[in-house]
């Protein structure tokens, strides 16, 4: 074998871990999904840049021109101007692309990352290359996984800092924005970012379960659309919720927190439906209703509603990933 | 290093548990260095044998031992080309040769598969969905044969090639493997076209294995015999014979000298192997056993 030896010797001295070499082909490879992330990232960046800079500027010289910021604001304060407009649709497209993720990472991890490369057989000539079927499906779930983290965690970054700016937060009172607002809520915390995970693992999983390209990438968005909706569904008791109990004259809560549920009480403390009479004269009596109640996250549930979600997405991805592995193994039998 | 290429042991494989299986209690050995002739109906279990041995499916049953070790250990010393030649259509020819420095960083001899390439008159620059199957074909070998293989699997590798193409490619193969001592295993359902390039020959059929051996040993065995209708056989085994007339045709495995009133000729490979896929009931015949046949 020492004619084969001397052939091979210069591709020694260049590099000889085949992980490397592994990242390496997946950057070539998936080339193409990878300017288009690194577009998404510049575009909602961008949108989000000049919305903190000039759009704020701008919106904010409407805002004060108009005298909005005095005590006792006219009735123009509630149609926005075209700079304000213009400061509403920037942020708009940001929180947009960024809702949009977890579909577009499921679809195209089930299509065209794993589905794909199972159909038409480029895995199996990958997996008899030197690198073994689980290191080339680490791979393929490490490399995206860091793109996706690091770009969405930048995103959220930038929309904090719009978010806490004080003619940020000013503007986003006028657009109607709060804090827990579906997309407001994801783009701010972790969500986003664990939300791109489990969809990137899910794809994973939905490619290798079903190995054809196109009802992977069917079954990957159907499954990421269903959790992000069960999640939007579960995100209120996620956490327990504080219930404050108001007399019949002061009405529910304000609008800073995330209601949860309002209803009314009776005087024995049982809760039941605000009556449709509600506000009639007689009608409180007639019912037997004596307060108003209100189960609400205040702002300060924040971080906690935030990580109890990320768990659970972070759960949710680890399990998908998991089964994808345990399923190449069963398949081909390979450890490594 | 070990003298046995591919070794199983009761090979099986089974897809879904009512389908029959793929392959059934397979037994061969194929010693290193040879050019092994993997040849069967369709169905008959030759992809997945394959398969199997490039370690990408488990067997359900029994082993299979590559390069004296699993097919995993053994991944970075074998070779495979799947039959409709998987490759990333949006890479270019260079890109794809460069996906198999990356993925190989080991053992990748650039210049080997750069010289097929451009034997093959093929521009490095060329987008692999422009090639013609015989063009990916070529590419596909490049990339397997960059990797300096010391087993190298190919299902149906001439497949999609014009005659003068497969008569290129298989000399280039040959030269190939000659010079680095590689073990070849190439299956195909075309019999003429493993003629003259292969030393052995694993003929399966229903995913089991009915002749196994070095060829010449394997013709040696069979003797093409006429004569009259009606005169016995014993104890010689017949494979397969055919009265026209009067006149008997058999292919059998003598246990002796014929007997009179017998006229005997050699087949050819062909003639062997059409008569074992005729007489599926035909006692299997397995030459690669250490020293001894069965």
């Amino acid at each position: 074998m020492t004619a084969l030896d001397t052939v091979t010797a210069p591709a020694v001295t260049r590099h000889t871990s085949p992980s490397r070499g592994l990242v390496l082909a997946m950057l070539r490879l998936h080339r193409t999904a990878l300017l288009f992330w690194l577009g998404l990232v510049v575009v909602a960046a961008g949108a989000l840049l000049w919305a903190m800079g000039p759009g704020a500027d701008a919106a904010w010289a409407e805002y004060t021109d108009l005298g909005c910021d005095q005590a006792a604001p006219n009735l123009g304060c509630d149609s926005p101007g075209p700079a304000n407009s213009r400061y509403q649709t920037a942020v708009t497209v940001a929180i947009g692309l960024v809702r949009l993720l977890p579909l577009l990472t499921g679809a195209w991890a089930g299509g065209a990352l794993i589905g794909r490369e199972l159909e038409n057989g480029t895995a199996q000539l990958a997996w008899t290359q030197s690198v073994g079927p689980a290191r080339w499906l680490a791979a393929k779930l490490a490399v995206p996984a860091l793109l996706l983290v690091t770009g969405t965690l930048t995103l959220t970054l930038l929309h904090r800092m719009l978010w806490s700016a004080d003619r940020g937060a000013a503007i986003n009172v006028m657009g109607w924005r709060a804090w827990h607002d579906t997309g407001v809520f994801e783009v701010n915390g972790t969500i986003a970012a664990a939300e791109a995970l489990a969809a990137l693992a899910l794809g994973v999983l939905a490619g290798m379960l079903l190995r054809r390209t196109l009802p992977a990438l069917g079954v990957a968005v159907l499954t990421v659309m269903s959790l992000v909706y069960v999640l939007d569904a579960l995100r209120p008791y996620l956490w327990p919720v504080k219930t404050v109990v108001t007399s019949l004259d002061d009405g529910t809560p304000g609008i800073d927190s995330m209601i949860v549920e309002t209803g009314a009480m009776t005087a024995s403390g049982a809760r039941v439906p605000i009556p449709s009479c509600s506000g009639e004269p007689g009608c409180d009596a007639r019912t037997g209703i004596t307060h108003y109640y209100a189960d609400y996250h205040p702002a300060s549930h924040f971080w906690p509603l935030q990580l109890m979600e990320t768990g659970l997405l972070l759960a949710v991805a680890a399990l998908a990933a998991a089964t994808a592995f345990v399923l190449l193994r069963r398949r081909t039998g390979a450890a490594v | 290093m070990t003298d046995t290429a591919i070794e199983a042991a009761g090979l099986g494989r089974r897809f879904g548990r009512r389908r029959a299986p793929a392959l059934d209690g397979c037994t061969f050995r194929l010693p290193a260095g040879r050019v092994c002739a993997l040849t069967g109906p369709n169905g008959a279990g030759k992809s997945t044998l394959l398969a199997l041995a490039a370690g990408l499916l488990r067997p359900t049953e029994g082993g299979i031992t590559v390069l004296g070790t699993t097919p995993a250990a053994a991944r970075e010393r074998l070779a495979y080309v799947a039959q409709h030649k998987p490759l990333h259509p949006q890479l270019t020819i260079a890109g794809t040769l460069r996906l198999g420095r990356d993925l190989n960083p080991r053992r990748w001899d650039a210049r080997v598969a750069e010289r097929i390439v451009a034997e093959g008159g093929l521009d490095p620059d060329t987008k692999i969905r422009a090639l013609s199957g015989g063009q990916r074909t070529r590419v596909a070998l490049a990339l397997a044969l960059g990797k300096r293989p010391e087993l190298l699997l190919l299902d149906e590798p001439m497949a999609d090639l014009d005659p003068l193409a497969r008569h290129q490619l298989t000399a280039t193969l040959m030269a190939d493997a000659a010079d680095h001592g590689t073990t070849v295993v190439m299956s195909s359902h075309v019999v003429a076209e493993l003629e003259g390039s292969c030393d052995h020959l694993l003929l399966l059929g229903s995913g089991r294995v009915r002749l196994a051996g070095p060829l010449d040993d394997l013709l040696a065995a069979h003797t093409l015999v006429t004569g009259r209708a009606g005169k016995a056989l014993d104890p010689h085994t017949v494979v397969e014979s055919r009265a026209t007339g009067r006149q008997l045709t058999a292919l059998v495995r003598p246990a002796g000298p014929l007997g009179d009133g017998f006229q005997s000729d050699r087949p050819s490979l062909e003639e062997v192997v059409l008569a074992h896929l005729r007489s599926p009931d035909a006692p299997p015949l397995l030459l690669d056993r250490r020293g001894a046949a069965v």
